[in-house]
């Protein structure tokens, strides 16, 4: 049985004012099995930030159904989702210099929500996901005082202190440079083989995409254009229709490593 | 877990972390706070313009003085319940300023900034015109019309900021500030057309007037104190997570919603209790927690029990001073803690605020 | 921390503030008891009775007029404490000060043991006279909208301060005071009068107050005194328009008259102004209803009909 398992799932924000047309999801169905890592990639507008607001109960799809490892996910209490989903969402603002504990623990929220004060355990547990995703030094520090690359680290932290069976990020490598973009990759997947973790990951980074997943999803206006291992979901043709640009997709000699490379139009 | 990448260098100013019980830090600094509070307390017992010897005012305390004397009445019937008032008032101030500021995620959120002050002065202000002043006030009659005027004002407040299904943050701001200005010129219209020997004991009013309560308000005030703080209090820990956003909060199991509104009402109820029993006193819910923030960090589950002693520590001493600076006239209390406090702010924000690196 | 124990110090911290004001019930419960005998009975100028276990002997005066009654008619013994305001005459500054006429000190009049305090609806505050009520302490409220209510008001003050033998006299000469500015200004025309109790926003005596009986009196048409009660706004085209011959602007303790008398005689086409005719006057003179009252009348009568008094 698939950890997560989409049928029909179709949703519709209400129409904003200056849209042309308000934006919808057209039926989706699709599962994500335990332990896989899957990447949903596609251009801006093309609903990926829509489905994981679907996954994590923010929205309700007006039809079709969600369910979570069987279960259907509106039955779901919330508390449970939140122990079974954590999502590391692209921007932390930190309206308040919380500590980069203070933040971690949030992440056990979910496990005990009527304590006041977070338990020894809670906090031992922190000490771990801070650990390893490399800030424990930091654990002091006010968020507002670390670089970009060490916020998201913090952030991840408290996602995995929520102990989820699925993480979901939310272009974790956004702003990032390409140390990090390595390192988030190394992490992730070492979370992945380690802990059996199931990772949904949102990127425009194709290739970041392509290297650490097991599957993609491209998504465009709200459609599920392709779905199925990189080197077949990126498709010269099927990436030029969907973005609208060209592109050489080239595979590596033992043909399992697609990389994809904007064809920038001449220079005059 | 295998995998550990190693820091960069960091510029912050890094103490070790902190793994040590935080009950037992919070149990610490409130006992020390409470000490501190009682001893402002005593303090203020034997301060007054009434020039009574501490020896006549521990006669009292100890019941050895005899009824209607002078060092007896000042001492129970004036000093005792002006500084209860001040207590309750400035420690619901400072809770309903920590609420705010979470609520809207904003660290300059201030009672008033919510339009609840405004509102109930102005149902004050016209009780006290139109008829309420005519005959020997009832304390209660007048506690009700701040209630009034305030009830009013958080409820457009509350409805203009409700979009959909929820309470919009940003939106609530604004509503706030406009109701607030909406109520101010209404007080102003009313100051305008009042006859103008009352017009003095109104703006007095308006810059705050803590008196001594008699027996039975203080206790409702004393309870509505109570009921706001545990609304606000039971959430402490939801409103952190709040300041990561509401979409983050929610995603880790956090009913919005819900919490947005028990902290809304806890802190309107906060502020229309203190407006209704001691004038609109500024200042106290802006100040307090953030200095308490300077030495406590952030976690409101922290901040919001210690505001509560904090700001009936700061109110109290800036009413001791409006009663005694000038003895025998008054200064309203307002006076004091806008006046003084400000510098003070100011010179919180620049000891101990480090420029963004 | 279980919720439990969290729950248990919230109780605590909200327990010990209810436990403060229960205790202060406890305590201030019957602290001031209430007057049995009542030997003395008068009533004030709203009519409320008071009664009294005797006679006032300790007085606390919020109102300047009323102190000013009191030297007149030589009570100042029975005088204990004052405001800062109460400034009439020199001698009252030996008087103990309870503070302003907004917020007294209460406790300077509990350690003044006063056995009645003179208030006023129109200068102290409710919440002045709601604390009085709880302290159990008389209080006397007085006014005077006319110089009918002056006499009577003196009366009731002579009652108070034990000296009733000095009320008739003090009155006849108040009256012979009045009836002779009466009679020096009877031959002459009416001159219309405004009167500026405050210049911006412009404030002026309307219908039914003590400072318009004192212009009839002293042979003037307050050209405000027709229109509204107390003392309305009035905006300065309406008072333009009554084409006032005299101007008359009362000073409060701070010297406004200069500034006042600018903006005035910018307004040229007035009669007062083109006459001349702008006098400054005393507020305290005018507006307290206390024995100088007359002198307030006297000089009002030389500015309107300087021609009576030459």
């Amino acid at each position: 049985m698939n950890l997560i398992e989409l049928s029909g799932v179709e949703f519709a924000y209400p129409a904003a004012p200056r849209r042309a047309r308000p934006f919808r999801l057209a039926p989706l169905s699709f599962g994500v099995a335990a332990g896989e890592i899957v990447g949903v990639i596609g251009p801006n507008s093309a609903g990926k930030t829509t489905l994981i607001r679907l996954l994590t109960g923010i929205v309700r799809p007006a039809r079709g159904e969600i369910r979570l490892d069987g279960c259907p996910l509106d039955a779901v209490d919330t508390w449970d989702l939140a122990r079974t989903v954590a999502v590391v969402p692209q921007e932390t603002p930190p309206a308040f210099p919380f500590t980069v504990e203070q933040l971690v623990l949030m992440g056990r929220y979910p496990h005990a929500p009527d304590r006041y004060f977070e338990s020894a355990d809670d906090r031992a547990l922190a000490q771990e996901a801070m650990a390893a995703t490399g800030v424990r030094d930091l654990a002091a520090a006010p968020l507002g005082s670390l670089s970009g690359g060490e916020r998201q680290r913090a952030v991840l932290a408290r996602a995995l202190a929520q102990r989820p069976r699925l993480l979901v990020l939310d272009e974790p490598t956004a702003h990032l440079d390409l140390r990090y973009q390595v390192e988030c990759a190394t992490l992730l997947r070492s979370l992945n083989r380690e802990l059996g973790m199931t990772i949904l990951l949102v990127s425009h980074d194709l290739n970041l995409a392509a290297e650490l997943s097991d599957r993609l999803l491209l998504m465009a206006e709200g459609r599920l254009v392709r779905i199925g291992v990189p080197e077949d979901v990126l498709d010269e043709a099927t990436l030029e229709a969907v973005y609208g640009c060209r592109v050489t997709v080239a595979k590596n000699q033992t043909g399992d490593r697609v990389h994809v490379e904007i064809a920038w139009p001449e220079r005059r | 877990m295998s995998v550990v990448s190693r820091a960069g260098t960091v510029s912050a100013d890094v103490t070790p972390a902190t793994t040590a019980s935080p009950v037992r830090r919070l149990l610490v600094v409130l006992g020390v706070l409470a000490v501190l509070l009682l001893a402002v307390a005593a303090a203020a017992l034997f301060l007054g313009s009434a020039g009574i010897a501490p020896g006549a005012v521990l006669r009292v305390l100890g019941g050895r003085a005899e009824a209607d004397s002078v060092e007896r009445v000042v001492t129970l019937s004036l000093r005792l319940p002006r500084i209860a008032a001040a207590a309750l008032a400035g420690g619901a101030l400072a809770v309903a300023g920590a609420a705010f500021q979470g609520l809207t995620r904003n660290p300059l959120a201030e009672p008033a900034v919510l339009g609840v002050s405004a509102g109930a002065a102005f149902g004050v202000v016209t009780a006290q015109i139109f008829g309420l002043g005519v005959t020997l006030v009832d304390a209660l009659g007048l506690t009700a019309c701040a209630f009034a005027g305030a009830l009013v004002a958080a409820g457009a407040v509350y409805l203009i900021a409700s979009v959909g299904h929820g309470l919009s943050v940003p939106t609530l701001l604004l509503a706030g500030v406009i109701v607030g200005v909406f109520f101010s010129s209404a007080i102003t219209v009313v100051i305008s057309i009042v006859d103008i020997n009352r017009l003095g004991g109104v703006i007095h009013w308006l810059l705050g007037n803590l008196a001594p309560i008699p027996p039975a308000p203080l206790l409702l005030f004393a309870a509505l104190t109570a009921l706001g703080f545990w609304l606000v209090v039971g959430q402490a820990r939801e409103l952190n997570l709040l300041a990561l956003g509401e979409e983050a909060a929610r995603q880790l199991g956090v009913d919005a919603e819900r919490l947005k509104r028990r902290i809304f009402v806890g802190a309107a109820l906060l502020t229309a209790t203190v407006v209704a029993f001691a004038g609109p006193i500024g200042f106290v819910g802006l100040v307090v927690p953030h200095v308490l923030r300077g030495f406590l960090g952030q976690d409101n589950r922290l901040l919001v029990p210690t505001s509560l002693i904090g700001g009936a520590i700061f109110l109290l001493v800036a009413d001791t001073v409006a009663r005694n600076v000038v003895a025998p006239a008054e200064l309203s209390v307002g006076v004091i803690t806008s006046f003084c406090g400000a510098p003070f702010f100011i010179y919180i924000l620049r000891t101990r605020t480090r420029p963004a690196p | 921390m279980s919720r439990v124990t969290a729950l248990v110090i919230r109780l605590l911290i909200a327990g010990a503030f209810v436990s403060v004001a229960w205790l202060n019930g406890a305590l201030v419960g019957d602290v001031v008891a209430a007057g049995v005998t009542t030997k003395f009975v008068i009533k004030d100028m709203h009519g409320r009775e008071l009664s009294l276990p005797e006679a006032p002997r300790r007085i606390v005066s919020l109102v300047p007029s009323v102190t000013e009654l009191i030297y007149a008619l030589g009570g100042e013994d029975r005088l204990v404490g004052r405001t800062d305001f109460c400034d009439y005459p020199p001698a009252v500054r030996e008087k103990r000060s309870v503070g302003g006429m907004l917020a007294p000190s209460l406790e300077t009049i509990v350690a003044l043991k006063a056995d009645l305090v003179v208030a006023t609806r129109d200068g102290n505050t409710e919440e002045t006279f709601a604390q009085l009520g709880r302290l159990r302490i008389p209080t006397f409220v007085a006014g005077a909208d006319r110089v009918a209510d002056v006499y009577d008001l003196i009366g009731r003050v002579g009652r108070l301060a034990g000296r009733e033998a000095a009320v008739a006299p003090l009155v006849a000469r108040l009256e012979q005071r009045i009836a002779a500015v009466r009679t020096a200004v009877a031959p002459y025309r009416v001159p219309r009068v405004l009167y500026v109790l405050w210049p911006d926003p412009l404030i002026v005596p309307g219908h039914g107050v003590l400072v318009s009986e004192l212009i009839a009196i002293a042979g003037g048409d307050s050209v405000t005194a027709h229109d509204a009660d107390a003392y309305p706004r009035y905006s300065v085209e309406a008072a333009v328009a009554r084409s006032p011959e005299v101007i008359v602007l009362a000073s409060h303790g701070a010297n406004i008259g200069n500034v006042a008398r600018d903006k005035w005689d910018r307004l040229t086409s007035l009669p007062a102004i083109r006459a001349g005719r702008v006098y400054a006057l005393d507020g305290n003179l005018m507006h307290r209803y206390g024995p100088r009252m007359v002198d307030g009348l006297e000089r009002l009568a030389r500015a309107i009909h300087p021609e009576a008094f030459r």
